[in-house]
């Protein structure tokens, strides 16, 4: 059993890396999509305006 | 472009299937890891992480001709879609290039006593991550109207570095091991566990690029929605 740490803290790191990585993508498509809702509502707005 | 969000709303970024089926293909593969496959005789327990270090590589090499094709068609053909592809497979290459070298490291560590060496293979590989990293650094720097054309290029020279990391340890004599899948020097339980996490790890990889493509899509709908916002203002104001 000798060398298990540097097994355990490989895997450990190789999947910390990739559920960091899909982390950070959600938190990016949630930005994102606030974004578009909230130039899409201001998009709204600048039309009524221009009608009116 | 209201039609292009509703489309990204309608359809889910990761289909079911293919999430169900990585997730049981991860738990899998961990069994045979770490209960199934028997012990490197000469270097022992660390040798297990091979088993992720090689199917890694395998992804980042697949991501990164999938992301040059891309490149290609989108040069031919000017679709978005293309340079979204391209920018989704390249930004997960260097995930998985990361965790290559990485693990490799970990491995080097215990076994050369070094955590590193510049020989051919590393240094191609580290090459080829830089190449990558850079990619992503110029993209968001570029302007707007060149911004596909540019890295479309960066990454279709970026491509060019695969065949050269791969045949480094078959051309030169480099401290990392040679091949070890065709010259026989795997025991069948450790070809299959090999085989198994290449599988596995390329429905990972399918499961994030569709991620990843789906966000480059809504990032695409954003820049747009904020030019036609733009464009009506100047109308207003004129």
């Amino acid at each position: 059993m000798e060398n298990l740490s540097w097994l355990f803290w490989g895997y450990a790191a190789a999947w910390a890396v990739i559920f960091v990585y899909l982390f950070r993508l959600s938190q990016k498509e949630r930005a994102l999509r606030r974004k578009i809702s909230e130039l899409q509502e201001a998009m709204e707005d600048r039309w009524k305006q221009k009608k009116a | 472009m209201g039609g292009m969000v509703k489309e990204l709303d309608d359809k889910p970024a990761l289909p079911l299937w293919l999430g169900g089926a990585a997730a049981l293909a991860m738990m899998v593969h961990l069994y045979l890891v770490f209960m199934w496959v028997p012990t490197e005789s000469t270097m022992g327990i660390v040798q297990r992480l091979f088993y992720f270090h090689v199917p890694a590589a395998t992804v980042a090499f697949v991501a990164c001709f999938v992301g040059g094709i891309s490149a290609i068609l989108y040069l031919v053909k000017r679709d978005p879609k293309y340079d979204d592809l391209s920018l989704a497979a390249n930004e997960t290459l260097v995930v998985f290039e990361i965790i290559n070298i990485g693990l490799g490291m970990m491995w080097a560590r215990p076994i050369w006593g070094i955590w590193w060496t510049w020989d051919a293979k590393l240094t191609s590989a580290f090459l080829l991550l830089f190449l990558y990293v850079a990619y992503l650094v110029i993209r968001p720097a570029a302007p707007v109207e060149q911004r596909a054309t540019v890295c479309a290029v960066v990454c279709i020279l970026g491509m060019a570095d695969v065949p050269m990391v791969y045949m480094s340890n078959r051309l030169f004599r480099t401290q990392h091991p040679s091949p070890v899948i065709r010259s026989g020097g795997l025991a069948p339980e450790m070809m299959t566990t090999l085989f198994f996490g290449m599988a596995t790890m390329l429905l990972l990889w399918l499961c994030v690029l569709s991620i990843r493509r789906r966000i480059a899509r809504l990032d695409r709908a954003a820049e747009d929605l904020t030019r036609r916002a733009n464009e009506l203002d100047d109308l207003r104001r004129d």
